[in-house]
């Protein structure tokens, strides 16, 4: 501040137009939500204060909502722990293995930019029955393989699975590209002297790039946790929810709470959870990584 | 120093408040706003017809409607009758808002939250307006309506889907029916008679099947079509109408033999393989499309979908025939089909200009029927037509559908408009389980009933 010569008025100023913005789309929002989380509202007309019976009912007479939870829950420790650790690998063999990577990373980032619609109708015709021209099914007929053609999106066993890893290879770009960022960042002299000390390859990838990472990689996982415990769109075009809630998470129950079935205060309820659980979740992975980076540094 | 600091303080904060104001600015602008703002495109026209009619006041309505789609014929014919009712009102600019459906029920229930309802909007017949009615948004039409007779145009009790406590609320512009479409190549190639029984239906299906062909299809992504199928099964294992109207006056409940035999009926046709694989990935065009493309023999859908069946490949040479649902178990009466009120046009009671916006309406409907008949739109639709069909060039396939709305004797509605819902979706889910798992039909109708009662 010293540096810079600048009143904290000035800069109380300059930060006000995006406060404003931030406060009002954000956290009065949430507020408003917290309190129509009280109320039996269908969103129209007469709204009636029932305390805390709505989070009751999520607890115990909900079937969907615990299933939800754990379907959310499963999309994220795919999206963490097998996500990230392959855009960990991928990013690091290109930095050592690929000259001019540029290509490359641009490449796998290529799934990021585009629309989650085109991605859900596109992996919809992969997932699609051999019948009526389904990629996956017609190559395991093709090859023998016939017992193991599913309906993949269809059968209620799989289908969130078959969602997830659409989810996986959408944003596996995205992580690599954040990663790869990460580990160019660390300056070549720490290799080169580890190399005279005896330090090369996977060794010292294991000694410096992941220490020296660790505070990317956190980044990654809190944005692919909270990336997918807001996942909804890529389900909403693949499934709705279906079928028979197979596919449904903590999101799209919200919205069908909310919107289909005009139960507005139980959405906002919904919602509030998802919200909870959001902010518990990154205190979590922020304590754990503040301990991990101490063991490091 | 520190003035200068100042200054550029006072500057950021004026700015800051500039913002603030323009953004308020924005979105407090209601849409009856006739500033000209957000009406651009039709202000001018209403402006310099100034001069002629001094004496009235230029006034904007806005007209949320479902016709978006400009090839469709109905979007045509709204553009024609607005136009002309401009031509005839200069100080009036009727500013449309064209959403599809899904579109239009989203802004229309977030419209309604902070009470900015268009001055005329659209909803959904019976049980789905009834919130809407209750948060006391509408004007009432029942003046209205008997202007320049226009309630005798409508048929004779449409109109009681949309009256509560005496008081019309809306008015549509279709009524419908539940019918099979078949495809007579198809159904020939697989040697094959239309059923007269539900029993001869699963037959069919099995026959069908066995010689490749696809016998039914189904978009049961978007768990009303299934649903619409299942209550005319229901409507024939009650031996007639009114089921859910026992159900919610407390004489019947959901685990009544009807509903239950309902469900059982239904799993008999997923059991046969009826529907193309995966059809709870389908969404309704993409299976309708399947039917349309000449790939399934039959296709149980509203009478809505004759139009675009009509004009599709699958038409050529008449190929495509209608039959009614048949009976179930021997019970029903297949005179009696499901009924599809339509989408209705309601008034905001809080319009500015509501006697404005009352008369255009009235205008709208008034000529509705005859625009309808000549864009060959007018199968389907709530108000009586005067026109030879046949001689108007109507297809065969139209002209059947047309003869089967002359066997009506009543009928069931959709489940959506009789239940609230909350009550709906577990309905529709339950039904959709139906194509994916083998569920037992007294658990599943026990699961509705228990959803029933906490959601009453």
């Amino acid at each position: 501040m010293n540096v810079l010569k600048v009143s904290r008025w000035t800069i109380a100023a300059f930060i006000l137009p995006c406060l404003i913005v931030y406060v009002g789309l954000v956290f009065i929002p949430i507020l408003v939500s917290l309190y129509s989380g009280l109320l039996d509202w269908n969103g129209i007309g007469q709204s009636t204060f029932v305390g805390l019976d709505n989070y009751v009912k999520m607890f115990t007479r909900d079937a969907v909502f615990w299933p939800a939870v754990r379907r959310t829950f499963t999309l994220a420790g795919f999206s963490m722990l097998v996500q990230v650790p392959i855009a960990l690998l991928v990013a690091v063999l290109i930095t050592r293995f690929v000259r001019r990577p540029n290509f490359l990373v641009s490449s796998y980032f290529l799934p990021v930019i585009l629309s989650v619609a085109i991605i859900g109708q596109l992996w919809k015709t992969i997932y699609n029955p051999a019948s009526m021209g389904g990629m996956i099914n017609q190559i395991l007929t093709s090859v023998g393989l016939e017992s193991w053609t599913h309906s993949w999106l269809t059968e209620p066993k799989i289908a969130i699975y078959a969602i997830i890893l659409v989810s996986l290879w959408q944003y596996l770009g995205y992580h690599i590209l954040i990663q790869f960022t990460g580990i160019q960042n660390i300056p070549s002299e720490i290799y080169e002297a580890a190399k005279i000390d005896g330090a090369d390859g996977f060794k010292a990838d294991r000694y410096i790039t992941l220490p020296m990472v660790l505070p990317i990689l956190k980044i990654s996982i809190v944005l692919s946790f909270i990336g997918s415990l807001q996942s909804f769109d890529l389900i909403m075009v693949m499934t709705g929810g279906g079928p028979a809630h197979a596919t449904e998470v903590l999101a799209s129950h919200m919205y069908n709470m909310s919107f289909l079935t005009m139960q507005y205060g139980y959405g906002s309820a919904i919602a509030n959870m998802l919200i909870t659980i959001c902010l518990i979740a990154t205190v979590l992975i922020n304590v754990l990584f503040t301990r991990l980076e101490k063991r490091y540094s | 120093m520190t003035k200068k600091k100042m200054k550029w303080f006072g500057m950021a904060m004026t700015g800051v408040l500039a913002f603030s104001l323009s953004a308020c600015g924005g979105g407090g602008s209601t849409p009856t706003n006739n500033a000209g703002g957000d009406a651009g495109t039709a202000d001018p026209a209403a402006a310099s017809t100034d001069t002629k009619e001094p004496a009235a006041e230029n006034i904007t309505i806005t007209f949320q409607n479902i016709y978006p789609d400009a090839s469709d014929p109905k979007n045509q014919m709204m553009k024609k009758i607005v136009d002309q009712y401009q031509k005839d009102n200069p100080n009036v600019t009727i500013e449309l808002d064209s959403l599809n459906t899904d579109q239009q029920k989203l802004k229309l229930k977030t419209q309604a939250a902070s009470k900015e309802v268009p001055d005329i909007t659209v909803v959904n017949p019976a049980a789905q307006m009834q919130p809407f009615v209750d948060a006391d948004l509408f004007a009432p039409l029942n003046d209205m309506v008997e202007e320049n007779g226009l309630k005798d145009t409508f048929q004779s009790g449409i109109l009681d889907y949309y009256t509560f406590d005496n008081n019309l609320y809306a008015l549509p512009d279709g009524n419908n029916i539940g019918v099979v479409y078949y495809n007579k190549k198809l159904m020939e190639q697989g040697g094959v008679e239309i059923p007269t029984t539900f029993e001869e239906m699963i037959e069919a299906i099995k026959t069908l099947k066995s010689k490749g062909i696809q016998p039914m299809v189904l978009g049961e992504k978007d768990t009303w079509t299934g649903s619409f199928l299942f209550m005319n099964i229901l409507l024939r294992t009650n031996g007639g109408p009114g089921f859910l109207q026992d159900v919610l006056d407390g004489k019947k409940t959901f685990e009544d033999p009807a509903y239950v035999d309902a469900i059982t009926a239904f799993q008999q046709l997923v059991d046969a393989g009826a529907f193309q694989d995966g059809a709870t990935s389908f969404d309704y065009n993409a299976g309708e499309n399947l039917f349309k493309t000449g790939t399934a023999a039959m296709y149980y859908m509203g009478s809505w979908a004759t139009g675009g069946i009509e004009t599709a490949e699958v038409s050529k040479d008449g190929n495509v025939g209608v039959f009614q649902f048949p009976t179930v178990n021997g019970k029903g009466n297949p005179d009696e089909f499901m009924l599809a009120p339509g989408s209705a046009f309601a008034i905001s009671k809080d319009s500015k200009h509501l006697e404005e916006t009352k008369a255009f309406l009235n205008y709208f409907m008034l000529n509705f029927p005859k625009e309808a008949f000549e864009a060959k739109g007018a199968v389907g639709i709530a108000q009586n037509v005067d026109g030879d069909f046949a001689a108007a060039g109507y297809s065969e396939m139209a002209m059947n559908v047309l003869d089967l709305f002359k066997k009506v004797q009543g009928g069931d509605l959709a489940f959506d408009n009789t239940m609230n819902p909350a009550v709906t979706q577990v309905h529709l889910s339950g039904t959709q389980s139906l194509f994916v798992e083998k569920k037992d039909a007294a658990a599943v109708a026990k699961e509705l009933q228990a959803a029933y009662e906490e959601n009453k």
